[in-house]
């Protein structure tokens, strides 16, 4: 060590020049990094710190107010119902976006057009929240108009039982027997019936109102006239008792009233089983020919009324669990609203290419010679998945959990631009809790601070685990 | 390979053998799934190229049918309002001038970093390292409020006060994008062989040439991943451009599409417009460096 | 071109006690060429990045020229180091990557482009200066490394492990060329490796260091004849030299050393028993070359051993055979022609000439 030479080269005292050798040796590397420590420091460290002292103060933060942030972010309503959608979104969110990436980065593994497939499924990341929302927003529209849900839903359920020619409209309430004017009175099952019996050779006027022009249209209604007996049969119209120039007229035919065509009647004999059935024609005209003699009643059945599908409030905040009847704040922490179920799809639709994305890395990681050698000891694709494959892809899976839990307890842009107004409310969560609560009718700092550090609280331990994970799974 | 030879020395056999799928029903599940996929990108683009006053009478996919309701109505009106502020085009240019310099900053400043991290000599560096990574896991919500307050006293102290313009926003991005910028690029330059710097460091090269003419040529896939995740991470943001340019006339697309659906009188043309142009740009970026987005992604598993 | 001086070179990395380098002097002088020779982990490489100026030095000097440049950056130095790695800038052709460093130093186009071409006229490489190393074998690669540094015309040439990536046949085509443009060059150079056949083929004179300490510093064939200790016997030579523990016994005024079994022993004339006696030592370490075996009995003084037959590896001209002789193992090279199998007793000499004779603790050599 003791070296004459090299002492003898150095100038001034050994530990000034060792402090300028540091200087000198490594100033270009403390340029290099003292940007980004500056960066960090002013906009991230401090003001992290900033919100923990803030989160005890009042909202002006002039004030200390201890831990009182924090007793009225548990019991205030509005946030317990955001710290509940929080739970919604982390109990169903990560896993589905887990599963659905597995199953699509397996499935994708053997088609041909893998790379076209995947560029669709992860086109979505790239696109802003703001818009996907908006996009979704449009999907799940109440109007089978706007909306392809309740379009698809609609034509579904008309299938099944298809609309009368003249629905009700049940928005309104409206009901079959509020239909019924001259001699026409309600029956059981919602149907219409004529008041007076009638026998072989006589005849029906059935009168009926408020049926909308537009429908008559439609339908190609055309003036009713009076029915003309038949012999051994029963002749009769059905018509809109309703004359714009005779409004108060319910009882006998006008010119400017219309027939109603399409309907289904049915001929009801006097122990109530329907004997013959027929439609009524463009002027509302139907007959019964060879009717046996006997008393009978005219049927309009309700199928005639048959509403059509109105479709689902998918972005409406009524509850998909019973909670009705429950006070505020058990509404609030148990009520599911259903625009959560929309949203939580959209974000699938969202996020599903970043799972597939990772764990088809983490697939294409995977030691090929394993899964040969699961194959050559007799197991089926299936079994290899199950036994196999999942099982070794566990630290990826895990990794894109953790990190779409993470990603959902800071959910925010979506309920933003998804919920209409009326579902803001309960749709709303933390991150969304702390603009609102901060930033909307000026600045407040002392709630929402408190809602950040209890979302940092929430994070930090995920994220850490994440990380520990990923340099592990890296190293 | 539906019913197959007896598998009967495997009792889960029948099972299995039903899971199996073939290659025909994995085709037509993915294709499904693709279709379910596109549909929503697809109704955006339809939507925006009807006419406004079928929106509501008629259902988009009627436009299969009748391909005549398609027109540039919609385009043509928005290109012809130029760059009037408040309009779309405004919105687009603004988005860029918040992008394009947060995305610059975030990736010069993390390779810089990441150079000092990988290749310097002093001590603490490991320590640096790790403390900047933790702070990946701070969420942005928890900065803003003082930040506002930060960038009053900065009014108050030099009379220039961010909050409310476009460096604000810009502020704001580069600093939540530098933890992720420095550990994607720490990690990368980490597997640059020290005897290309060494090699550089004995032919004559000093620090700077070293950085520019040997780090940063080899470290292009990173930046490239690094930039491209950090433009989209940006482009899209909402939050940090509501809270720090409320108020300014120019807003980024996100912020004008926000405000055309919360305005009372939503025009969906101009909103389903608008988001076609919104997601327009980082569509292109996408597509183009689908590669290093795509590594991008899996390097930041933990944003 | 230079001469490289080391003195008192001592380097010692932060938070490990032992020193990496331990005092080591070498001269190497104008035109030179040395090897740095030892195990892996020796502090041969460290030596070697010392004088480059990639390491700090704890303390002595290194001199290039008549300049001590300790605290001179790699790049005032005036030195060329060609890596284990080659360490090419894969995003550079083979031109950029060798004229780096002279477009660094703002030598004129025209120059770059000469000396260039020059050195890939050399090295064989004209036809590929435009592809970039991904494109190239690894002999190519390993050529554009060293032109890197011929370009570069330095006061030394310093080289770690060139050959160390190359497989065998390449290895001893390049150590001829190394050595052959060390000729045409002139030029001082150093060059780490572990192999001891490199180092032989190809050195003007050989540095063995071992767990940082400098052993040996010499001719190859001084290494070979003569060395200092049982540590650079056994490192130089292949296969390496046999040891075996041997007590030493007084007989007729005389010194035998024998082996613990008795299989094997070894009359002194009187110049060696005097040299054993006036170290003493009641026990020697005995090496012999597997060369210097003969096969034939013991005539006059020397080793003689008796040992079965192992195994034996034909190797054409000649054959390597494992004995074992007592609880000890040897190897022995004989002539191929000598009729052997598996299992024979055989008894086996070497003349007192072959024989090296170690101190038991130090291993210093006694004879």
């Amino acid at each position: 060590m003791t070296s004459v030479t090299a002492e003898g080269l150095k100038v001034g005292a050994p530990r000034a020049s060792r402090q300028h050798g540091w200087w000198r040796r490594n100033w270009v590397s403390i340029a290099f990094i003292a940007p980004g420590i500056i960066w960090l420091l002013a906009i991230v460290v401090y003001p992290t710190i900033a919100t923990v002292r803030f989160s005890f103060y009042n909202e002006s933060a002039t004030k200390f107010v201890g831990l009182h942030n924090f007793a009225s972010v548990f019991s205030t309503d509005t946030i317990l119902t955001a710290f509940k959608n929080n739970v919604v979104w982390v109990l169903i969110f990560p896993f589905f976006v887990t599963f659905i990436g597995l199953m699509v980065a397996v499935l994708t593994e053997r088609i041909r057009w893998a790379t076209a497939f995947k560029a669709i499924i992860v086109m979505p990341i790239v696109f802003s929240t703001t818009a996907s929302a908006l996009v979704w927003r449009t999907i799940f529209d109440l109007d089978p108009h706007v909306g392809v849900v309740n379009a698809i839903e609609q034509t579904v359920s008309d299938w099944f039982s298809t609309p009368g020619a003249y629905p009700l409209n049940s928005a309104i309430g409206q009901t079959a027997v509020s239909l019924a004017s001259f001699n026409t009175t309600g029956a059981p099952g919602g149907a219409l019936a004529s008041k007076s019996a009638v026998q072989p050779g006589g005849t029906v006027m059935m009168g009926l109102t408020r049926i909308s022009s537009a429908t008559l249209q439609t339908l190609g209604a055309k003036t009713p006239v009076a029915p003309q007996t038949i012999a051994g049969g029963i002749a009769g119209v059905v018509w809109n008792d309703f004359s714009p120039s005779q409004t108060s007229n319910t009882t006998t035919i006008v010119s400017d009233e219309h027939g109603l065509p399409n309907l289904r009647l049915s001929l009801v004999n006097s122990t109530g089983s329907s004997v013959a059935s027929t439609v009524t024609n463009s002027s509302g005209d139907f007959s019964f020919s060879h009717v046996a003699p006997g008393s009978y009643h005219v049927e309009v059945p309700a199928s005639n009324f048959q509403t059509s599908f109105v479709g689902t409030f998918w972005l409406g905040s009524q509850s998909i669990t019973p909670a009705s009847g429950l006070n505020q704040t058990a509404q609030s922490l148990l009520s599911v609203p259903l625009i959560d179920l929309a949203m939580i799809i959209s974000y699938i639709w969202i996020w599903a290419g970043f799972a597939m994305v990772l764990i088809g890395a983490g697939l294409a990681a995977l030691n090929r010679e394993v899964l040969e050698a699961a194959e050559i000891d007799g197991a089926t694709e299936w079994q290899t998945l199950r036994r196999v494959t999942i099982p070794m892809l566990a630290p990826v899976l895990t990794v894109v959990f953790v990190t779409m839990v993470i990603n959902v307890l800071k959910v925010f842009d979506i309920i933003l631009n998804m919920a209409p107004g009326s579902s803001q409310g309960p749709a709303t969560t933390l991150a969304l809790s702390i603009y609102n609560d901060g930033f909307t009718g000026g600045i407040h700092s002392g709630v929402a601070s408190a809602i950040a550090v209890i979302l940092f609280l929430l994070v930090v331990p995920v994220m850490f685990w994440n990380l520990r994970k990923l340099k592990g799974g890296s190293a | 390979m539906t019913i197959d030879a007896p598998v009967k020395e495997n009792r889960v056999g029948g099972l299995a053998k039903r899971l199996h799928l073939s290659k025909a029903v994995v085709n037509v599940i993915l294709a499904l799934v693709a279709i379910f996929w596109l549909v929503p990108t697809i109704s955006l683009l339809v939507i925006s190229l009807r006419p406004e006053s079928l929106f509501g009478v008629s259902g988009w996919w009627k436009v299969f049918t009748d391909p005549s309701q398609l027109t540039f109505g919609n385009y043509s009106t928005i290109f012809s309002q130029g760059f009037a502020t408040g309009g779309v085009l405004d919105s687009l240019l603004t988005s860029l001038e918040i992008t394009i310099p947060a995305t610059l900053l975030v990736t010069m400043i993390s390779c810089l970093a990441a150079y000092s991290l990988v290749f310097g000599s002093w001590r603490g560096r490991d320590m640096i390292f790790f403390g900047i990574v933790g702070l990946m896991v701070v969420p942005l919500q928890v900065a803003l409020i003082p930040v506002v307050q930060l960038y009053r006293e900065m009014g108050n102290l030099f009379g220039l006060n961010p909050y409310g313009t476009i460096p604000g926003v810009i502020i704001f991005h580069v600093a939540f994008g530098l933890p992720f910028g420095i550990f994607l690029m720490r990690n990368f330059l980490t597997g640059i062989p020290r005897d290309l710097l060494e090699a550089g460091r004995i032919e004559g090269a000093g620090e700077w040439k070293i950085f520019y003419r040997i780090v940063l040529p080899l470290a292009l896939p990173a930046i490239a991943s690094l930039a491209i995740f950090q433009f989209i991470w940006v482009w899209n943001d909402l939050l940090v451009a509501l809270v720090f340019l409320g108020g300014n006339v120019h807003s980024p697309l996100t912020i004008f599409l926000y405000d055309q659906t919360r305005s009372l009188a939503a025009n969906y043309w101009i909103v389903s417009t608008g988001a076609v142009v919104s997601i327009f740009v980082p569509l292109i970026v996408f597509f183009s460096f689908q590669r290093y987005f795509v590594r991008g992604v899996l390097a930041g598993a933990v944003k | 071109m230079s001469s490289v001086t080391l003195r008192e070179l001592t380097k010692q990395y932060a938070g490990n006690a032992a020193l990496s380098l331990d005092a080591v002097n070498l001269d190497v002088a104008h035109g030179e060429f040395v090897c740095l020779v030892g195990p892996s982990g020796c502090g041969k490489t460290t030596a070697l990045r010392m004088i480059a100026g990639l390491e700090s030095v704890t303390s002595g000097d290194i001199e290039i020229g008549d300049r001590v440049v300790n605290d001179l950056s790699p790049r005032d130095r005036d030195i060329a180091l060609v890596f284990q790695s080659y360490a090419l800038y894969p995003h550079m052709t083979v031109f950029d990557n060798m004229s780096f460093g002279l477009k660094l130093r703002k030598v004129p186009k025209d120059e770059i482009k000469a000396a260039v071409t020059d050195a890939a006229r050399i090295l064989d490489l004209e036809l590929y200066l435009d592809r970039k190393p991904a494109q190239l074998s690894g002999g190519q690669r390993q050529r554009v490394a060293l032109g890197r540094a011929i370009v570069r015309n330095p006061a030394a040439f310093l080289m770690d492990e060139p050959l160390s990536n190359l497989d065998a046949k390449l290895r001893v085509q390049t150590r001829a060329e190394i050595a052959r443009l060390h000729h045409r060059l002139g030029a001082t150079m150093i060059y780490v490796t572990h192999d001891q056949v490199e180092a032989m083929t190809m050195a003007d004179r050989i540095a063995v260091i071992n767990l940082g300490k400098l052993e040996q510093v010499g001719s190859p064939r001084e290494l070979y004849d003569r060395p200092a200790n049982q540590f650079v016997a056994g490192f130089i030579g292949s296969p390496s030299m046999n040891f075996v523990p041997m007590h030493v016994e007084s007989i007729d005024g005389g010194i035998r050393v024998v082996s613990a079994g008795g299989d094997m022993d070894v009359i002194l004339d009187d110049v060696e028993s005097a040299i054993i006696r006036s170290a003493g030592v009641s026990d020697v370490v005995l090496g012999v070359r597997p060369e210097h075996i003969d096969s034939q009995p013991r005539s006059g003084r020397g080793l003689q051993l008796r040992a079965s037959v192992e195994v034996i590896e034909f190797l054409g001209n000649d054959e390597h055979v494992h004995l074992s002789s007592g609880s000890h193992e040897l190897v022995a090279i004989v002539d191929a022609r000598t009729p052997l199998t598996i299992g024979d007793s055989v008894t086996l000499s070497a003349s007192i000439e072959a024989i090296h004779l170690f101190h038991p603790e130090t291993g210093v050599t006694l004879k």
